[in-house]
This record gives structure tokens, C-alpha cells and sequence, in this order.
């Protein structure tokens, strides 16, 4: 391949989306590893397809999708968390909300012709296609996500560890599992853009799983969850690169790998 | 002295059953009330109840600021979740606190562990620290002894004993054990959804209440036992170790 002067644009927004999807995958590492512990990872998923229905909401009403999302994963991630095991277990529960959430955000996406083109990029993300605005916006969210973690952490983990000693000796806040919520809801509105309501999940996931065998203490996999998620965008973007397969699912594929690589070291 | 906590008429329903019905409790510093009564009397419930784990009715009244360390019948361990004991015991309390605490239950050195790969004693112990490492006023421990073996046991009831004068805290414990509990406790609480009677240890086996509860057998050799000031004696179930006598 010569120098031409396109290699110059493409790799602009090689950067802006490694960029994008690097930050985002750190910010993951840390509220992962919360869903990965209080074993949450059905309400990220469900928030995740919600976005979707967000998405559509916001395109309907003719305002900025991602306040439709954000609007809609902040009020499922509050609904779906008080959902508690009876008749019908909680996760079922949630996997319900979260595929309703998906299917009508599909019919308002198909009964709207102008956007039906855009149906993928909801789905498995439209990182290649990030504006440097878009990518402010991500770090701005990925800053705060990550303060609002550090924050938390002491909280967090008192109530991971065990929620009734937590409860019991008055160390438990209302607001820091009202915070958690929130957080893993603007989390999933900005992956949308990057890796789509099906995969978002994937990214929340994988890297705290891969990171879980190397670490010792909480803190420690929170730190290699963010490091296997930021560099889950970079091994992704070449994958898609050299294989030409779409950049979304590349990137979880990518983290995937990392994943099956951690396997083979044994967890203490 | 002012009691750290006081409940009054305190009632529970957990799925249709009336779990506790209409129970007075209340515990003073530096005392140690032990709770008994067959599975299901709602010894877990009335603990859960004061701590406000369960949604009873009836009053809770907690000193203000009251210093509460809890350790539950239940602790779960993660294995998602890498903690090793030390960073455990100080995500609750001050370092110096946490390997002062870790040493008194008989674990130094145990810091870097992981909390997943004790044994059951281990962890009961750890979880003891734990709770004395905050610096508690109340001690409320739901049977501490869970996966302790024999042995260990009436060891860890001294320790308790002993914690309560070096710390000054009152003690609140469930436990299945009627021997060594009955030799450690101030005070007696039989629990069968209400309180069917409470005292000292050798006032609540006399009580025909007791007899009734647990048969008229294990109420005579309890009379028998606490008789004795508090000895575990020779040819009994209960063994220990040298040095490990029972002293009330």
C-alpha cells in the first residue's frame, strides 16, 4: 500500500474510534467487575436492549438519541433492579423487560423509514463512524463513570462483600447503590454508539472475567478489568481492519480472546 | 445503664407465618444474652429484626451512634470476588485495628489468605475479627460457630467471654450449642416465636417452659450440667484441648 493522502482520514477515525471504544472499555472495568460480583449481569443486559427502545424514543420525539437512551437505561436500571426472586426468578423477570424493550424498540425503529438503515449500528454499534465530538462526549462520560467508581468503591464493595453486614452495621447508602445504577445506565448509552444494545453487555462483562485469575484483591481486577477493556478497542479495530469484519463485534471479540487466554492461568 | 438496644412488641410474618410474636428484648452494655429454641423459633429473625434486615413491626430504639459488629449465620464466599483477609478486614476497620484483631482470634499471619480458601472455622474466626476490629458497643453474632469443630468451640465461647471484658461491648449470639452457651451467658433468652422465658442459666432450665421446649431429658442434664459450675467435665461430648477449661 503507497502513502496516498487517504490513509490520512482513515486514520483519523481509526483513532477517534480506538479512542472511543478504549475509554468506554476502561470505564467498563471497574462497574464490571460490581455487575460480575453482585451477579447482575442479566440487568446489564436487559438495560443494554432497552437502550434500544431508548433510541427509538428519542428518534420518535425528534431529540438527541442518546438522551433517549440514557433517559430510558436510567429508568430500567432503577425499575429492574428492585425485581426480587419469587414465582418467577428475578433474572427471568428482567429478561423479559429487557426483550420487550428490544422488540418494541425494533417495530418503533421499523415504522419510522428514514432511520430503518440504521438498525444495525443500534444494534452492534457504529464505532467507526464516532465524531471527535462524540469522542469528547465518551470521555467526558468515561471521566466521570471512572470518578463516580473511585468514589463509591469503599460502599460498593462493603456491599458486595456481604449486603447485610453492610445494612446491619450501617455502612450500606441508598444513594451509593442509586449512583451504581446510574452509572451502568450512562454506560450502556454511550457503548450503544460503540458496540450496540446487544453486545454493550459483552464489554461490561468479559474484561472483569478475563482480569479475575490475575488478580488478588478487588482493586487489583478492577484495574486489569479497565486495562483488558481499553485494550480489547485497539486488538479490535485490527481485527476489523485486516479481516474487514464489522469493528463492533470485532472489538468484543477481541476481549473474548483475551478472556481465553486468561483461562489458562489457574485463579487463586 | 441505659440498654444499647430496646425492642418493644416487636412482631414478624415472613410468608403467612408469624415468625416472632410480640417480642420485648432489650440488651445492656457489657452483658452477654444468648438466644436458644428450636429450628425455626425465630432466634435469626429477632436478630435480623433489631439490626432492621427485616421488615417487623413493633419499635427498635438503638443507642444513638450505637457501634454495631455483626457477623451473620451466613457468609457466602465469592470465589468471583478476590479478597485475601487482610484487605477484608480493612475495608471495615483501620489497619492496626484489623492485625490486632486478626491476631486476638488466633489467625496472625493469616493476612494475605483468601478469604475463599479458608476453612470454616478459619473463616468463623476471621469473621469474628472482622466484627471486633470496628470497635464495636454491641457484638451480635448469629452462630458464630458455624463449620468450628468441637475442639474449637469452647474456645472460641472464651474468646467471646473474654472479648466482651477487653472491649467492654455487650454480646447478643444465637447459638445451637446449649452447653457452652448456657456456661457464658449473663443472661438466657428461650425463644419459640415469643419469648417463653428468660433469666439466668439456671433459672431458664427450671422454668417448665424450658422442659417443654426442648423435653424434660436435655433440661435435666443441663440442670445437671450448669450445677456444676459451668465444668465441661471428663466423659462428656464435649472435648477439649489443655488449658481449655470452662471458667464462668
Amino acid at each position: 500500500m503507497s502513502m496516498a493522502p487517504g490513509i490520512t482520514r482513515m486514520d483519523e477515525f481509526l483513532i477517534r474510534a480506538a479512542l472511543g471504544a478504549g475509554l468506554l472499555g476502561a470505564a467498563a472495568g471497574p462497574i464490571g467487575c460490581f455487575v460480575l460480583w453482585r451477579r447482575m449481569a442479566y440487568l446489564g443486559e436487559s438495560v443494554g436492549h432497552m437502550g434500544l427502545l431508548g433510541a427509538a424514543v428519542g428518534l420518535l420525539l425528534g431529540i438527541d438519541p442518546l438522551v433517549g437512551v440514557l433517559s430510558l437505561a436510567v429508568i430500567a436500571a432503577l425499575v429492574m433492579s428492585r425485581a426480587r426472586d419469587g414465582a418467577i426468578p428475578a433474572g427471568t423477570a428482567v429478561g423479559i423487560v429487557g426483550h420487550v424493550g428490544l422488540a418494541l424498540g425494533f417495530v418503533l425503529l421499523a415504522t419510522m423509514e428514514t432511520v430503518r438503515t440504521d438498525l444495525l449500528g443500534y444494534l452492534f454499534g457504529d464505532v467507526l463512524a464516532l465524531s471527535a465530538g462524540d469522542v469528547a462526549g465518551i470521555a467526558i462520560a468515561a471521566a466521570l463513570i471512572l470518578a463516580g467508581s473511585a468514589f463509591f468503591w469503599r460502599t460498593w464493595l462493603m456491599q458486595a462483600v456481604n449486603g447485610d453486614i453492610a445494612r446491619a452495621e450501617g455502612r450500606a447508602s441508598r444513594f451509593a447503590d442509586l449512583a451504581f445504577l446510574v452509572l451502568v445506565a450512562a454506560l450502556v448509552a454511550f457503548g450503544l454508539r460503540v458496540v450496540g444494545a446487544l453486545l454493550i453487555v459483552a464489554l461490561i462483562l468479559i474484561p472483569p472475567a478475563a482480569a479475575r485469575p490475575f488478580a488478588r484483591t478487588p482493586e487489583a481486577m478492577a484495574l486489569i478489568a479497565a486495562g483488558i477493556g481499553a485494550a480489547s478497542a485497539p486488538l479490535g479495530l485490527a481485527l476489523a481492519w485486516w479481516t474487514d469484519a464489522p469493528a463492533g463485534p470485532s472489538i468484543v471479540l477481541a476481549a473474548a480472546a483475551l478472556f481465553a487466554l486468561s483461562l489458562l492461568k489457574r485463579a487463586r | 445503664m441505659d440498654a444499647l438496644i430496646t425492642a418493644t412488641n416487636l412482631s414478624l410474618n415472613a410468608g403467612g407465618a408469624q415468625v416472632l410474636n410480640a417480642v420485648d428484648f432489650a440488651i445492656r452494655p457489657g452483658e452477654i444474652v444468648t438466644l436458644i429454641g428450636p429450628n425455626g423459633s425465630g432466634k435469626t429473625s429477632l436478630l435480623k429484626a433489631l439490626l432492621g434486615l427485616v421488615p417487623a413491626t413493633g419499635t427498635v430504639a438503638r443507642q444513638p451512634g450505637l457501634r454495631v459488629g455483626y457477623v451473620p449465620q451466613n457468609f457466602p464466599r465469592d470465589r468471583s470476588l478476590p479478597m485475601t483477609v487482610a484487605r477484608f478486614l480493612r475495608l471495615f476497620a483501620p489497619e492496626p485495628a484489623a492485625q490486632a484483631a486478626l491476631a486476638r482470634v488466633g489467625l496472625p499471619g493469616f493476612g494475605p489468605r483468601q478469604i475463599a480458601a479458608l476453612s470454616g472455622g478459619e473463616l468463623a474466626r476471621v469473621q469474628l475479627a472482622r466484627a471486633i476490629a470496628t470497635g464495636p458497643e454491641l457484638l451480635i453474632l448469629d452462630e458464630p460457630l458455624a463449620g468450628v469443630d468441637v475442639t474449637g468451640e469452647a474456645a472460641l465461647y472464651h474468646l467471646i467471654a473474654a472479648l466482651r471484658g477487653e472491649i467492654g461491648c455487650g454480646v447478643l449470639l444465637v447459638s445451637h450449642d446449649l452447653h457452652v452457651v448456657m456456661a457464658q451467658a449473663d443472661r438466657v433468652i428461650c425463644l419459640n416465636g415469643h419469648v417463653c422465658c428468660e433469666g439466668r442459666a439456671e433459672q431458664v432450665i427450671r422454668d417448665p417452659a424450658f422442659a417443654q421446649l426442648f423435653g424434660p431429658r436435655v433440661a435435666d442434664e443441663l440442670a445437671i450440667y450448669v450445677h456444676r459450675h459451668d465444668h465441661i467435665h471428663e466423659g462428656h461430648s464435649h472435648v477439649h484441648g489443655p488449658g481449655d477449661h470452662a471458667h464462668g
